[in-house]
């Protein structure tokens, strides 16, 4: 008599001398690409990466992205329309729990100046953080991609934020998504909306839009998995106190009902 | 007593080419003596140029070979820093002749775990000086150094081997007996087994006392006292570019030679620099020139005392990079007095934060020497209300990132802590927005109501009133309102507080600040 239970599925094919209900039970529970190798999965999964990914502290996001989270060693961009849609608060918690774990942002050429108390709203550690400016240079463009690569490649950093010129070559972007390999953490390269129709060499992809006062709209453009058709949409910390987002649902719903869009600013004392 | 003799047979040429680019340095080269070649590299020696052939027959053979003179004090200082990477191992070093270096390693033994471990050790300390080394243990300093002259990789376990070994060596091998070699010839001696066969007292008076006691000395069978090198205080080498260096690659090419000497005197001491001047001295382009300065100058200062000549060389092409030569180079000098003492860093396999922290200096010290060190710039807030004064951006310092006590007890205590943090870090709403525009950006209104990029913007909270900076003179008084745009992104803007003050801040809205 066969034993009653089935063994593990890492031989899957079935044994001849087995009977024909192991044989297919053995067929039917057929070997999964995940329980072989990590790196492997069927095309409507999600892939898992070797390593862990960063949490993001958005448990809607952290579903759909493989590994649970921001990959590491690896680049994710994002695609903005301007700067000033939520991208920092998205980032915020991954760069806080890079920064507990005792390591070092870097940010490349931000786009406008820094707010340090902001930043400490954020819960980051602004002694922990460098910001690095290539404005000045006489080769901004090739100066900035130069201390990126040197940067991803050290591994010594734990994230990476960086403001990419735009316009950039894809071949580029090839070389520094083959430096971060060395980089074990996030690296974030944040770009122009319009370089969404250029391929790319970063595994991951999402495009970012406000939608809303503290609410974000992401799609994932690319991702080792299937395309995610709807966009995601994310309560984001908020910066608008509870009265005034009372205020602001007054106002949608007055406006739905009276259909005019513009009204005058008064100065009322809010809370 | 065991003792290591280094022989440099080719040290005239390899100084000589240290003095080239790397480009011409593997052509033909030859080394001129009263117009007879003195020695010739293997490529010059491939073509047919011999040591001793006239100067013209040389340059017929092969007419693209370089000559250059020797230089008695240029090897003496190439010699030195061979023995310097020596005092690594031993403080008994001494130099023998023109071109050896002796020295007494009987004591290091045990602690370099035997003479095969001790001979690799120091064969690889001194591969990047670039010279080619003969390298010969044995029991007594002139043996070591008489035999090298003549083996490479030769090791003599105690003295009846040795007197093998010198058994077999052509007589004419010892600085005495070279003035006589036709006289040993006449005589029918070949090998210095045959010298060493004569009686005493009929040598001595044939070729001379000093020859025996030569003989004595490296048999073991008279005290050979040699005078240890003393290292001096302070580094200081030069070398005289054989041709005009134009550019700084050029310039870089022959700082690399001095950068390996600086690494060996530092080896030499066990310690690390912290920092090294480069001077380099420029060809006058008129006699009577006074109007270009005679040296060009660049100090290097580094966060973390450091003896790696890679990263040495980095930081040294970064900044070379940034500089204008105002005329060419013609000779290199490197100094450097300020030296730390401290022990090396330990080698270990796994990263541990320390080597982390070690590696996070030099990185940023690299990024500062290619963009600038205003470039890398960490923040600090400050106690003001004004939101354009409420950041300090300073340059950073990279010797910052060396400690990592007390960091690391920050983070464990932070990581225990995080779970209230967190929890903190949600009920409060933020109040400031990340990207700030320093001067206030003057906004379109229509209807008393602001524009930005043509839409209108939707006044959602406020007003948070700041009257701050009547003390240096930049008095702010304004009234923020947070406002939304037509997608919904949130902005700051503000107006000046009073109608009255109006013309001081300017009439209207103006955007302050995005909220990222």
């Amino acid at each position: 008599m066969e034993p009653p239970f089935v063994q593990p599925l890492v031989n899957a094919t079935p044994d001849a001398k087995a009977s024909p209900q192991a044989r297919a039970r053995l067929g039917a529970a057929a070997v999964s690409p995940e329980t072989l190798h990590p790196s492997l999965w069927r095309g409507h999964q999600l892939g898992r990466g070797v390593e862990q990914g960063v949490p993001s502290g958005f448990p809607a996001l952290d579903a759909q992205l493989p590994g649970g989270g921001w990959p590491r060693r690896a680049l994710t961009e994002l695609l903005l329309p301007h700067p000033g849609v939520g991208e920092v608060r998205l980032l915020a918690q991954a760069l806080a729990r890079v920064q507990q774990a005792g390591r070092l942002v870097m940010m490349f050429d931000p786009p406008a100046a820094v707010s340090a108390p902001a930043l400490q709203q954020l819960g980051l550690e602004v002694d922990q953080l460098l910001v690095i400016q290539t404005h000045a240079q006489v080769r901004p463009e090739a100066d900035r991609l130069w201390a990126l690569e040197q940067v991803l490649k050290s591994g010594h950093v734990g994230a990476v934020i960086a403001w990419l010129p735009p316009r950039l070559r894809a071949e580029r972007v090839r070389r520094l998504q083959l430096a971060a390999h060395a980089h074990d953490g996030p690296a974030f390269m944040l770009r122009e909306a319009s370089a969404q129709q250029q391929a790319s060499a970063a595994p991951l992809r999402l495009a970012l839009r406000a939608a809303g006062a503290d609410q974000l709209a992401l799609r994932l453009l690319k991702r080792r998995g299937p395309p995610l058709l709807a966009p995601l949409h994310l309560a984001l910390p908020p910066v608008l106190s509870a009265a005034a987002w009372r205020r602001l649902q007054g106002l949608a719903e007055a406006e739905a009902a009276a259909g005019e869009r513009l009204r005058a600013a008064s100065f009322v004392n809010l809370a | 007593m065991l003792w290591i003799a280094l022989h440099l047979p080719l040290l005239s040429l390899e100084s000589f080419a240290a003095t080239l680019p790397d480009a011409v340095a593997s052509q033909p080269l030859a080394l001129v003596e009263a117009h007879r070649i003195a020695a010739a590299n293997a490529s010059a020696q491939a073509l047919g140029v011999q040591a001793g052939q006239k100067r013209a027959t040389a340059l017929a053979l092969a007419p693209q070979l370089l000559l250059g003179q020797a230089d008695e004090r240029r090897d003496l200082q190439a010699l030195t820093s061979v023995a310097h990477a020596a005092l690594a191992f031993t403080p008994a070093v001494s130099l023998s002749g023109r071109c050896s270096v002796v020295m007494e390693v009987q004591a290091s033994l045990r602690y370099f775990k035997g003479v095969q471990a001790l001979r690799q050790r120091l064969h690889d300390a001194l591969q990047p000086l670039g010279h080619r080394v003969h390298m010969v243990s044995s029991p007594t300093a002139q043996g070591s150094a008489l035999l090298a002259q003549v083996c490479d990789d030769l090791h003599c376990p105690d003295e009846a081997a040795l007197r093998q070994a010198l058994a077999a060596a052509p007589a004419c091998l010892p600085e005495t007996a070279r003035a006589q070699a036709d006289v040993l010839q006449a005589m029918g001696l070949h090998t210095l087994g045959d010298v060493l066969r004569l009686p005493r007292a009929g040598l001595a008076r044939r070729l001379g006392l000093a020859l025996l006691q030569e003989m004595d000395a490296a048999l073991g069978d008279r005290p050979d006292p040699r005078e240890p090198l003393a290292l001096p205080a302070s580094f200081h080498s030069q070398l005289e570019l054989f041709a005009r260096a134009d550019t700084t690659e050029q310039v870089l090419q022959g700082a690399q030679v001095l950068l390996a000497r600086l690494v060996a005197w530092l080896s030499a001491q066990h310690a690390f620099v912290r920092s090294f001047r480069l001077v380099m001295k420029h060809e006058p382009r008129w006699r009577h020139d006074d109007k270009f300065p005679q040296a060009t100058t660049l100090d290097i200062a580094l966060a973390e005392p450091s003896r790696d000549a890679g990263h040495l060389m980095v930081l040294l092409r970064e900044r070379l990079a940034a500089l204008q030569l105002c005329a060419p180079t013609m000779e290199l000098a490197l100094q450097a007095d300020d030296i730390a003492r401290q022990p090396p860093p330990n080698g270990e396999l796994f990263p541990t934060p320390q080597s982390e922290h070690a590696g996070l200096t030099r990185l940023i010290e690299r990024l500062q020497a290619r963009l600038g060190r205003e470039q890398v710039q960490c923040l600090s807030p400050v106690d003001d209300h004004r939101p354009e004064c409420a950041t300090a951006v300073q340059a950073a310092e990279p010797a910052r990132w060396q400690r990592w006590g007390p960091h690391d007890a920050r983070g464990a205590a932070q990581s225990s802590a995080q779970p209230g943090h967190s929890a903190a870090l949600q009920a409060t709403p933020i109040t400031r927005p990340v990207w700030l525009l320093m001067r206030g950006q003057p906004l379109q209104e229509l209807r008393s109501q602001p524009l930005l990029e043509g839409r209108p913007l939707q006044v959602l909270a406020g007003p948070e009133r700041i009257e701050s900076g009547w003390w240096d003179g930049a008095l702010a008084e304004r009234d923020y309102f947070i406002a939304q745009t037509a997608e919904g992104a949130l902005v700051w803007l503000y107006r000046a507080r009073l109608p009255l003050s109006a013309g001081r801040e300017g009439d209207g809205w103006f955007l302050q600040g995005r909220f990222g």
